[in-house]
């Protein structure tokens, strides 16, 4: 970072003795100017607060401190303890993430597109992983209800940080009481965790989470701003401040053997697209770093084959320049920095207003075929432990006709075999019960129409 | 980088004493009501910018400014707001702003912004003054007013220089674009 020449800080400090410190972070002084103004108007509320309980304040000496909090590079909304996104304002906090503009501009260019929409479900689910302030659905959820009043909201947000749990729920409940409106609820849980992995960590796999919370298992719209930082680019891209004072579990994933520098950027990403067509979410906005990790994500839910278009969004998706769609039909609309990656499939298509989808059934035929092109719902990987039950797992796509029975059977089937699954892992927690699951029924189709039958053990 | 610039652009605003006598000699002051429509702006016709500098945005960088820039394609007019935290409440003081300046292009002196200044005087004028200075937070109002820290809607000391016509700054293009926090 250049210095900054002197006669720049003799006129920083003629027009006020603050100022000089501030220009350390600000760069300018037009920039210092509003801080300091931003920074006196916060003491003058905390005296004004702290008057009415019959306290008094130094004004000067806590102006003085939070100016030098902020010349050592605190960032200004960890001091002053909110952040504005869109029309909103959200209390932020150090230890949990401060909410971005782009990732706001975002948001706001998906509602946009929503809130047109002929139709749109009466009860709309929007989960939101990674939620750390609560700012995404917080977000989607004024501008939408700003737009519509005939969709009930029912939003789930997910986050492995308690800290960021607590203040994800303080913002909701702020939320809530200004608007009060839909259904809001957070979990803990992890969503990088294999639901089938040991489970040693105190949090729970996202599904097993859903499961233990009685939270329904299927989600419309899919949204997260995951960590997606890979190490090299956190000490080479981000600014000293980022690094010096905001979580680096909200930035940068988990390392994980044998993974390269770029994998472990991108390490959310397969999980979350696997989520996605976990609760069938017709809609999936992710947040990425840049065009090669767009790329990188457009490509992997490309192959997964469920959805009907893929775009990559700028940072200002809203303004209309859209470059022909390159390489698997992909467009990328906006100006700016690649932002984010929009999926679609199934209805998600006439909620977006685009053009293309999918009749119902070839909808469920690709959903249920995709399950044999990820890891965990590899069929081949049934029965890796002794003790588990072997579900007849079609190898084969069934035919048209029998499409949408088999696909609903493979859907149970597989339910049946996580659950077994999780009673296996907590066998040694105390925790495990032995009452029969639903799914372990499965649906036959006979000349006396369906029929269920009960698995054999 | 300088700060000059933002001094160039006062003339454009007649609130010198000069004026508003003149307007006090010659022009019976017009009640609010008969005040021209605001010019309508047309998206076609503007371009918006966020200014934040170049640089990887998103998780990377964890920016204060809001700065929010507006051309008018067909004037040629230059908006500049950067006054609050909130870019929602800067984009549409710029636009504001920028009304008030084509319509000053366009009236000259019937345009609603002279006229009110003409009625504007002494006490109303530190009233106006005010009501600038709300628009300034407006926005950050949003939400309670009951948390005691946190929250930055004081009614805040301005620093003088940035008081009303410091707020904002105008200017024509070819007129050396200012670059905004240079790195
Ligand atoms: C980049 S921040 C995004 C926060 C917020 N959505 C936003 O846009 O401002 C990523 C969040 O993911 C959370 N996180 C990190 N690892 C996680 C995991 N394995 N499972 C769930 N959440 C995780 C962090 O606590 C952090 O709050």
């Amino acid at each position: 970072m250049p210095r900054i020449g002197n006669s720049l800080l003799r006129k920083a400090h003629a027009l006020d003795p603050f100022l000089p410190a501030l220009l350390a972070p600000c760069r300018d002084i037009h920039a210092a100017q509003n801080e300091l103004r931003w920074l006196r108007q916060h003491v003058d509320r905390v005296a004004k607060a702290r008057r009415a309980r019959g306290d008094t304040l130094a004004k000067g000496s806590l102006l003085r401190q939070l100016v030098s909090e902020r010349a050592s590079g605190k960032p200004l909304q960890y001091i002053l303890g909110t952040e504005y996104f869109g029309d909103l304002e959200i209390r932020c906090r150090s230890g949990v993430l401060i909410p971005r503009q782009d990732t706001a501009a975002s948001v706001t260019n998906l509602v946009r597109l929503l809130r047109d929409a002929q139709k749109l479900p009466p009860e709309l689910r929007l989960l939101d992983l990674c939620t750390g302030t609560g700012c995404v659905p917080l977000l989607f959820r004024h501008e939408l209800y700003t737009a519509r009043d005939d969709v009930d909201l029912h939003i789930l947000g997910v986050d492995v940080s308690p800290k960021a749990l607590k203040l994800a729920h303080y913002n909701m409940q702020r939320a809530h009481r200004s608007m009060p409106r839909g259904k809001m609820r957070l979990i803990r849980a992890d969503v990088v965790l294999n639901p089938f992995a040991d489970q040693d960590g105190d949090a729970l796999p996202l599904k097993v989470a859903l499961n233990h919370s009685g939270l329904p298992p299927f989600w419309d719209i899919l949204v997260s701003n995951p960590p997606y930082i890979s190490p090299s680019n956190y000490w080479t891209t981000t600014t000293r401040s980022v690094r010096g004072y905001e979580p680096k579990l909200a930035l940068v994933p988990p390392s994980i053997a044998s993974q390269s520098d770029t994998e472990q950027g991108d390490l959310f990403y397969p999980r979350l697209l696997e989520i996605a067509r976990d609760v069938e979410a017709k809609i999936v906005l992710l947040e990425v770093a840049d065009l090669d990790q767009a790329q990188r994500v457009a490509q992997r839910a490309h192959n997964l084959s469920i959805f009907d278009g893929i775009e990559i969004w700028r940072e200002r998706p809203d303004i209309n320049t859209q470059a022909p769609a390159g390489v698997d039909n992909v467009s990328i609309i906006g100006e700016g920095n690649a932002r984010s990656v929009l999926c679609w499939r199934g209805a998600g298509a006439a909620w977006l207003g685009k053009a293309t989808a999918s009749a119902g059934r070839d909808d469920a035929l690709r959903l249920f075929r995709s399950y044999g092109h990820l890891p965990h719902g590899d069929a081949s990987q049934a029965g890796t432990s002794p003790m588990e039950p072997q579900f007849d797992w079609p190898t084969t796509p069934p035919s048209e006709q029998d499409l949408p029975m088999a696909f609903h059977n493979a859907r149970i089937a597989r339910r049946s075999r996580d659950r077994f699954r999780e009673r296996l892992s907590r066998r040694g927690t105390g925790l495990w019960t032995d009452h029969p699951y639903p799914e372990d029924y499965y649906f036959i189709r006979t000349s006396f129409g369906l029929q269920k039958r009960r698995r054999k053990p | 980088m300088s700060i000059l610039p933002r001094l160039r652009l006062l003339p454009s605003h007649a609130s010198t004493p000069f004026n508003i006598l003149r307007a006090f000699t010659t022009t019976p002051p017009l009640p609010a009501k008969s005040l021209p429509p605001r010019p309508t702006l047309h998206d076609a016709d503007l371009i918006e910018k966020f200014l934040h500098g170049s640089g990887p945005g998103g998780q990377k960088i964890n920016k204060t400014s809001s700065a929010v820039q507006l051309k008018h394609i067909p004037t040629g007019i230059v908006v500049k707001y950067q006054d609050t935290r909130s870019r929602t409440v800067n984009r549409k003081m710029a636009r504001k702003i920028l009304q008030e300046k084509i319509e000053e292009m366009e009236l000259g002196e019937g345009a609603r912004t002279r006229i009110k200044q003409r009625e504007v005087s002494g006490k109303k004028r530190s009233a106006e003054k005010k009501r600038r200075r709300k628009y300034r937070k407006l926005g950050e109002v949003e939400g309670e007013r009951e948390r005691e820290e946190g929250i930055e809607y004081g009614g805040g000391e301005l620093d003088g220089i940035n008081e009303v016509e410091g707020a904002k700054e105008v200017e024509s293009v070819g007129d050396g674009a200012k670059k905004e926090g240079e790195k």
